[in-house]
């Protein structure tokens, strides 16, 4: 309860800053102490220091994955803030507001990491997604990023109105909104066609909030249209907070799917695998690729979803740790450079070796490759995949190749950074930026060595 | 007849007359004016009912919000004879589609009265749908997602703010 309460005042604070002081230097700064008191604040009540405590009628139930989620969430949040914070107050104006928004969307997600109940999930959504249609169009001298904005605002519309459809549905036929996280040992399934229809409906809706195919057509534009600061949160943390309500609401209620659940993954992943990957190879502009590999990952995330066991939960911290932190971490680099093609890399090697080195552990992550982050995350989702039903090896290996797919366009990043001659042209660096990004290449490296140590927290 | 069976006939005809009227009236700005009056009427349809809160927010949320919107869209569209939009065949088709699944709905639904005529359908004591019920409801069990959406109110009135000040 904490992080839903600190992070909604922490908005407040951030709003009320935008008034105080119009410096973007000390907005940031304060907005980065706020997201520390945040981060504190749900450590606090994670280790039962200090609890706020309310009565909230069972609608949320704070379990030991949700809180540990939320940690891993708002901790790369604040390396986020950390690294990208000086482009963030950049973007326009109203710099406090952005902040503001950003802990309003943190409130999101710390709903999602525990919600008990439909309405709470249908308010986590759209606390989650309302600022982001608002920090998509945040550059509003650009068209694109007005585009980008509209467009995802009516996709996101409809996408609310598919899940409420579904919320009605699963209400009508159960007579309550309670989803019960920790489903009782034999409890019958639900027989009729209302549930299953509701559960779908709501796995539609779902499926578009972490751009899964065949719902992703709103992401390459909104991503590409996006301020890329704004790009880079939205593909980590939220993408993240979408998969954690997923896997809340089917892991107990995967069951009233019955067949049609197993049917169902394996379409979906294929799907998005395939979309993401395959359109990601012919993409010019890095930040577009970064757009479809996002879908690509997506496929990967799903995978824990064809799991559900404890495996599974272990797979999908892992992979949030590992794919938040080397995206935000590309997403820092990219919004260093001046031109975003796949040439405006050619030479970083030459000019800049800290940066090239560090885009190249990130890269390497985000491809699975053993000794990083990565490769790890990918493994415990598709072994909790296999370890759930073997029949699935098909599937996994499948997805094996598309891993080796999405190697070639992250490794034609590297090509040009390394092996090509030219000028890459990038903006003024500090050090502390450089310090950060040794940061995040070190935490990847370390999980991908130990990814234990991600774990120890969780079962300590 | 009671007073009771008296509004619900009056009731009736204002709310089914007006809603011919919105299909008959060439302008459609008077269609717009008419469809407030058929909301109004089966506002009080609700309060016959004893559902004081739908009444309300029948009158609030469609005759008022609902309808400005769409007096501002038809305004806005300069709706007249010359700008009026072809309808070609499938349009028609479309229409007799989804107006052919209402009918069979309500013929439905007028099939099934018989059996429910002279049955019980109050809920406990037919006081559930009164402001004060709903108030207890709201601010005991589901006090919680109520403050909660104030989180959501104040994310969108501050994304209103930032799209729409000038720089």
């Amino acid at each position: 309860m904490n992080s839903i309460i600190v992070s909604a005042l922490m908005g407040m604070v951030m709003m009320f800053s935008g008034i105080v002081t119009n410096s973007k230097q000390s907005i940031k700064n304060i907005a980065i102490a706020a997201m520390a008191v945040l981060l504190v604040a749900h450590l606090a009540d994670a280790n039962d220091i200090f609890k706020i405590n309310i009565n909230v009628h069972g609608m949320l139930n704070f379990n030991r994955f949700g809180m540990y989620f939320t940690t891993l969430v708002i901790g790369a949040t604040l390396l986020y803030t950390i690294i990208s914070g000086d482009e963030v107050v950049k973007v326009g104006a109203n710099s406090a507001d952005y902040f503001a928004l950003i802990f309003f969307v943190l409130t999101g997600v710390s709903i999602l990491a525990s919600y008990n109940n439909l309405l709470m999930l249908f308010l986590g959504i759209e606390i989650l997604t309302i600022p982001l249609f608002v920090l998509t169009g945040s550059d509003k001298k650009n068209l694109k990023s007005n585009e980008a904005s509209l467009k995802y605002f009516l996709m996101g519309s409809f996408s609310t109105g598919i899940m409420l459809m579904g919320i009605a549905l699963y209400y009508g036929a159960s007579g309550n909104f309670n989803i019960d996280v920790n489903r009782v040992a034999n409890e019958p399934v639900n027989s009729g066609i209302l549930i299953p229809l509701g559960l779908l409906l709501m796995f539609i809706a779902l499926a578009f909030k972490v751009s899964a195919a065949p719902f992703h057509f709103w992401t390459p534009d909104v991503y590409d249209g996006a301020p890329t600061v704004f790009t880079s949160f939205m593909a980590t943390i939220v993408k993240a907070a979408g998969f954690i309500a997923f896997i809340r609401l089917f892991e107990s209620r995967s069951a009233d799917m019955g067949v049609s659940w197993t049917i169902l993954m394996p379409v979906i992943i294929i799907a998005t695998l395939l979309v993401g990957n395959v359109t990601a190879v012919f993409q010019q502009s890095v930040k577009r690729m970064l757009a479809y590999s996002s879908i690509a990952q997506a496929g990967f995330m799903l995978f824990a979803l064809v799991g559900l066991n404890d495996v599974a939960k272990e797979g999908l911290l892992l992979y949030t740790v590992a794919y938040s932190i080397a995206t935000i971490g590309i997403f820092s680099i990219l919004l260093k450079m001046k031109d975003y093609t796949f040439e405006g890399y050619n030479g970083l090697a030459k000019t800049q070796p800290l940066l090239a080195f560090a885009n190249t552990v990130f890269l390497l992550s985000l491809a699975g490759i053993p000794l990083t982050a990565g490769f790890f995350a990918k493994y415990y989702v598709l072994a909790a995949a296999l370890k759930q039903d073997t029949s699935i090896l098909w599937l996994v290996i499948v997805a094996l190749v598309f891993a080796a797919i999405s190697a070639y366009y992250y490794f034609k990043v590297i090509q040009a950074m390394y092996f090509k001659d030219g000028e890459a042209a990038v903006s003024e660096i500090k050090p502390s930026f450089k310090l950060t990004l040794l940061l995040l290449a070190a935490i990847i490296i370390i999980v991908g060595i130990f990814p234990t140590v991600v774990f120890n927290w969780f079962y300590f | 007849m009671s007073a009771t069976q008296i509004l619900f006939w009056i009731l009736s005809v204002v709310a089914l007359f007006s809603a011919i009227m919105v299909l008959l009236s060439k302008n459609p700005v008077h269609s717009v004016l008419w469809l407030i009056a058929v909301f109004f009427s089966i506002s009080g349809h609700y309060i016959l009912l004893n559902a004081q809160f739908l009444a309300i927010v029948n009158m609030i949320v469609y005759a008022g919000a609902i309808m400005v919107l769409f007096l501002f869209v038809v305004m806005l569209m300069n709706l007249n004879k010359e700008t009026e939009p072809q309808k070609n065949l499938w349009l028609k088709l479309a229409g007799v589609v989804s107006g052919g699944c209402l009918l069979m709905i309500l013929v439905s639904l007028i099939r099934q009265a018989s059996e429910v005529t002279n049955k019980q359908v109050l809920l406990k004591d037919g006081n559930i749908g009164l402001i004060k019920n709903l108030g207890k409801a709201l601010f005991s069990d589901y006090v919680v997602p109520f403050e909660i959406s104030s989180v959501l109110f104040l994310s969108a009135m501050i994304g209103a703010v930032v799209i729409g000040k000038k720089n």
